[in-house]
């Protein structure tokens, strides 16, 4: 039988073993941690865990307005007890991945691998014995680690990565943010609410580059009114370990600090040292894995997937990209798609967002059409106590096909789905028309968004 | 308010139509009902009745201009009436949209009376994105020639975007070479746009020959003896059902026993599916002044061949009228052409796609024939086949149209 093996057993790893081996291959994977990856052990899933304890906090904080009285004085935070459910959590889902792996008959090895040869893999079992491995095709997920400042390494102590930074013994009384993307700002939203002095610097004129300015702009008055100091178009200058001292420019001003904590959130780095890449001639490009659309590197029986790729470091693109190398490892030919890839934040509020923004879309189409609805006028966020942010749906002028949908406000990320399904089947306005969104529910914003680019919003 | 004309649809398929005569100048008065201009599309032309009273205001689509159905093509009203368009496009808008929704029951009733195998159901359902559609009818893109690439086949945007980008590599190419072969003196003559029927034409004659791997191959028949009955019984034939069988007549109804043995060549090939019909629904090519045009038999293997002859004369007579229905030309598993009447023998038919097969019929000659030692005076008739190897090979084709040959050789054999 054709051996495939599979470096890496995160989210574009571990699909594309269980993938392979339903197609009918023998895979073997490899890697040197627990299965799951960053996701599960170290990103998406832990960080989501603190957050719903801070949320919860956050809840009884406002109890009264809902007219719930708690008679305790003030709730009170068991940073032990929210550590371990986190960790029970975490080790819940591996253990998951373990039986699937089980389930799909994939042998799961524990070690470092590298490439002997373009069909050789030496494996340094974390046992201490090393085996070797042949194989026909190899998927590398090897996935991807936080970068580094140059000036400045990572202690563990101090200056945290954000692996570091949600298994904190206690909660800091103060933290520095470095880096206000994704990364930056899930923490200060959970740090912030669990009662950090949180500060947070950016070098881009807004939080979130990516996204639209009037989507980030929410999030940003949020976070200031939560406590959160935030600068933006602020530069680091220094942060010096055994001082504890981080100094930062912002508006011509020099500032220095001192805070309890430093959390540098300024990227992730594809981990692509120490597979041997070079040795077999496997080419990289500004650090990562070069694949093309078939997520095949430059020799055609070697393929790359998820974070190593250095593409959208996202766990359900990882996903998908596993899939897709895998079906293409096992001779189908399938193309990635990244078209209704939905990028999720969670702050408070979420933001969510599939599709092109606004922006993006300006630059490939020139005029484009948008509409918006604010969560202020409707009726489930008021419920909520939620009744912030906003919807906001971009089209193209000549079709009226959805370019994209951004949306930041409660429960963004799940109301994201409908926008992907749009994307997916590359939906225009008109065949929107008479869609029934049911009442009364968040999902109403996003079909009064819809309605309002051709002007035809009912409650707006 | 002015009122406005609009390009009507006719027939659920129908893309564009044609003004091909204006009866009226602009400031002429009309009458409600009144013809003032026909328009055609595809293979029917149309006459258009004033839908209301009043003074051609102003003509928005000239002679020989293709637009697509629902589009306002003149404006009524009174003597110096201001029109108001955006609102004629609306209502046009409105009256295309409730146009399908009439049709739509009466199709789905027609579908289930055909077996689920015959085209006109695997025609309609293509697989496609709302935005790739809207594209594709903006450049009036055929979506039946589409490839998809999405899940399931599902044309995307991507697929049509690549479409039009080969359509327009391929248009900036035509000029160049047309430039070269152009003779000065060709550019001074008088020129007449490609449309309607014509366009309709050139468009499926091209696509057959670009998309099949199709071939002729050519048989003669000895049909002495046909001659021979059919001149017999020609007498009691017209008495009994006041009319005569022609040898097309016999030819058809052999051309249907032979399909129903070799149903193979009853297949059509769409999306990468051969489907063999059971039913044969024959294709009768008719010559028209401006065009050809192939109404559709349909169950032709269920009329005797006195109904079949019936049913061949009332479509050719719709078709000389122009009074066919789309839905009369749709749906045809075989086609039979017949040039015999202008004195052509052999000739290469071209495949009415997604058909597999097509049958020409040449002029009959009498020719001496050896029947052992003695030279006899005999008929033959040549027939053509074209078949699409894709589909059929070689050896069945040539058995098909040797079961044809034997049916017109043995006519007895058709009767029975």
């Amino acid at each position: 039988m054709e051996t495939i093996a599979v470096i890496g057993g995160g989210p574009a790893g571990y699909v594309a073993a269980i993938t392979a081996a339903q197609q009918g291959k023998e895979v073997i994977l490899i890697d040197q941690a627990a299965l799951g990856g960053t996701c599960l052990n170290k990103g998406c899933m832990p960080t989501k865990t603190l957050l719903q304890s801070a949320e919860v906090l956050g809840k009884i904080q406002h109890a009264e307005e809902f007219g719930v009285s708690v008679s305790s004085a003030e709730p009170v935070i068991n940073w032990e007890k929210v550590q371990q459910r986190k960790n029970s959590i975490k080790d819940q889902l591996v253990s998951g991945i373990q039986y699937l792996m089980k389930k799909n008959q994939v042998t799961v090895i524990s070690g470092n691998a590298r490439f002997l040869t373009a069909n050789t893999l030496r494996i340094d079992e974390n046992s201490g014995s090393e085996r070797f491995i042949d194989f026909e095709s190899c998927i590398i997920a090897a996935g991807a680690e936080p970068a580094e400042l140059p000036f400045a390494q990572f202690d563990g102590e101090w200056l945290l990565h954000s692996g570091q930074a949600m298994e904190l013994k206690t909660i800091p009384k103060t933290l520095l943010i470095v880096g206000g993307g994704v990364i930056g700002c899930e923490f200060a939203s959970i740090y912030s609410r669990f009662g950090t002095k949180v500060t947070m610097i950016e070098m881009a004129d807004q939080l979130l580059p990516g996204e639209d300015t009037d989507i980030a702009a929410v999030l940003e008055e949020r976070l200031r009114t939560d406590g959160v100091e935030v600068h933006t178009s602020a530069s680091l200058k220094k942060l010096e370990a055994h001082t504890k001292t981080a100094i930062y420019e912002v508006d011509g001003q020099r500032v220095d600090m001192s805070p309890e904590k430093v959390l540098v959130s300024v990227g992730r780095k594809p981990r692509v040292t120490g597979l041997g890449l070079d040795d077999i001639g496997i080419v990289t490009e500004k650090a990562r894995i070069q694949a093309n659309e078939y997520m095949q590197t430059n020799l055609p029986h070697i393929f790359a997937a998820g974070d190593v790729t250095g593409g959208i470091q996202l766990a359900h693109v990882a996903f998908h990209e596993g899939k897709v190398a895998a079906l293409n490892a096992c001779g189908r030919n399938r193309k990635v798609n990244y078209k209704a890839a939905p990028r999720c934040i969670y702050t408070s509020p979420e933001i969510a967002s599939v599709g092109l923004t606004q922006r993006q879309a300006e630059q490939q189409y020139g005029d484009v059409l948008t509409g918006e609805f604010s969560f202020g006028a409707n009726g489930k966020a008021l419920i909520l106590n939620e009744p912030f942010g906003k919807v906001k749906v971009v089209i193209d002028p000549q079709y009226n096909e959805v370019l994209g949908i951004s949306i930041v406000g409660p429960r963004a990320t799940e109301l994201i789905g409908q926008g992907t399904l749009m994307l997916h089947g590359e939906l225009t306005v008109d065949v929107l028309e008479d869609f029934i969104a049911a009442h009364p529910t968040l999902s109403e914003a996003i079909s009064e968004a819809i309605a309002s680019t051709v002007g035809q919003a009912v409650h707006a | 308010m002015a009122i406005n004309v609009i390009m009507p649809k006719l027939g659920m398929a129908m893309k564009e139509g044609t003004v091909s005569v204006w009866n009226k100048k602009v400031g002429d008065s009309v009458q409600k009902g009144e013809l003032i201009a026909s328009i055609n599309s595809e293979k029917i032309e149309k006459e258009i009745e004033s839908p209301g009273e009043g003074v051609l205001l102003e003509i928005a689509v000239e002679e020989g201009q293709g637009v697509p159905p629902g589009t306002p093509i003149a404006y009524i009203g009174q003597p110096n009436e201001t029109i108001v368009k955006k609102e004629a496009r609306e209502e046009a808008a409105a009256s295309i949209s409730a146009e399908p929704k009439r049709q739509n029951p009466e199709i789905k009733r027609q579908e289930k009376a055909d077996s689920p195998a015959t085209l006109p159901a695997a025609v309609e359902k293509v697989r496609i994105s709302p935005v790739a559609r809207k594209m594709a009818a903006q450049a009036n893109l055929d979506i039946q020639n589409l490839t998809g690439t999405g899940p399931g086949g599902r044309i995307t945007k991507e697929d049509v975007q690549k479409a039009l980008e080969t359509k327009s590599q391929i248009s900036r190419q035509e000029p160049a070479v047309l430039t070269q072969y152009e003779s000065p003196a060709l550019t001074e003559q008088p020129s007449r746009p490609l449309s309607g029927m014509r366009k309709v034409i050139a468009e499926r004659m091209h696509r057959s020959l670009l998309n099949t791997a199709q071939l002729t191959i050519n048989m003669k028949a000895d049909i002495t003896e046909l001659k021979t009955l059919q001149a017999q019984s020609a007498q009691s034939v017209q008495r009994r059902i006041g009319a005569k069988l022609t040898l097309t007549d016999f030819i058809a109804r052999a051309v249907v026993l032979s399909l129903q043995e070799h149903p193979v060549m009853n297949s059509t090939l769409l999306e990468n599916s051969i489907r063999e019909s059971e039913n044969v629904h024959l294709g009768m090519a008719v010559a028209l002044e401006n065009g050809l045009v192939v109404p559709v038999i349909k169950h032709a293997e269920s009329l005797s061949l006195s109904q079949l002859s019936a049913a061949i004369r009332t479509v050719a007579d719709r078709a000389r009228e122009g009074k066919l229905s789309s839905e009369e030309m749709k749906g045809s598993t075989f086609t039979v052409t017949n040039l015999g009447a202008y004195g052509v023998e052999h000739f290469t038919p071209i495949l009415n796609p997604p058909e597999s097969g097509i049958l020409g019929i040449g002029a009959t000659e009498d020719q001496p024939v050896y029947k052992g030692e003695q030279l006899e005076r005999r008929t033959i008739l040549p027939l053509s086949l074209t078949f699409d190897h894709r589909i059929v090979d070689g050896a069945p084709a040539a058995a098909f149209l040797k079961t044809i040959k034997q049916y017109l050789e043995d006519p007895f054999a058709i009767l029975v």
